[in-house]
């Protein structure tokens, strides 16, 4: 039974395979409604949640389907956090480089624009190593 | 109903598609493969309407920028109409509306490209 102090929160565990992106990224924007948001705000936490299930399922794992990603969605008193887990190559804070959007347009390439995505539609992105393996954590706080 | 659905047609010479759905990773490959078709066949002019397209991830926007070169060098371009508002945000957010020409309405793309044949 959660204790009062814990905020409410759900959790969705899929196997490592893009075709549930949809239903995950459906349940982050319904999650972000819920959180008091609106529907602008509650599609960009949508799209940061399918760029982050992406890099974990491509990245992390290769593109390997047998594994697991774990979705936890937090209703914070004024946020809602993403912890996205999973047990694949951590991607390490250090490691992580954005493009800048001014250069890009000058220099357009392929890739690297999931991550830009995600700092720009969430308030703050996080790559932490846990005991268990790696966690993604995005919060976006109700305004 | 499909995560995503594709319709190609024809405006005035112009290969029009039209994505219904999700272009995400998971259906990137089949958006991709459209666009990819109509090059080979040498439709370097594309005009994506979006007006049934929920969101596009970065995945999607790899897509478009991995053929615009080609259809730039073959005297082409790929524009886009109809955006939806969380979609223009994506391109916006990402400088994309710098880097392609988008119109409010099919009409308005079609009547910019017969100006500039």
């Amino acid at each position: 039974m959660r204790s009062p102090a814990e905020p409410e929160s759900f959790r969705l565990v899929i196997p490592s395979q893009t075709r549930y992106l949809n239903l995950v990224t459906g349940l982050a924007k319904r999650a972000a409604t819920v959180a008091g948001m609106d529907d602008a705000t509650s599609a960009k936490v949508s799209i940061a949640v399918d760029e982050a299930v992406t890099n974990v399922i491509v990245h992390a794992y290769g593109g390997e389907a047998e594994h697991q990603v774990d979705i936890e969605l937090r209703f914070m008193p004024q946020a809602i956090e993403v912890h996205i887990c999973h047990t694949g190559r951590p991607i390490r804070d250090n490691e992580v480089v954005l493009p800048d959007p001014g250069e890009y347009v000058k220099h357009p390439r392929k890739g690297g624009l999931g991550l830009l995505l995600m700092s720009r539609f969430m308030d703050e992105i996080r790559f932490i190593e846990t005991a268990e393996g790696s966690e993604c954590l995005m919060i976006k706080r109700v305004v | 109903m499909a995560d995503l659905l594709i319709q190609v047609r024809d405006a005035d010479g112009v290969a029009v598609l039209q994505p219904e759905g999700f272009i995400n990773a998971h259906t990137v490959r089949q958006f991709e493969g459209a666009l990819e078709a109509l090059v080979h066949e040498g439709r370097f002019t594309i005009l994506l309407d979006c007006r049934f397209l929920h969101y596009i991830s970065s995945a999607g926007l790899g897509a478009i920028m991995g053929l615009i070169e080609t259809v730039r060098a073959n005297g082409g371009d790929i524009l886009l109409c109809h955006l939806q508002k969380n979609v223009h945000e994506i391109f916006d957010t990402l400088g994309f509306t710098q880097l392609y020409r988008v119109f409010d309405t099919e009409g308005e793309a079609l009547q910019c490209l017969n100006r500039n044949a």
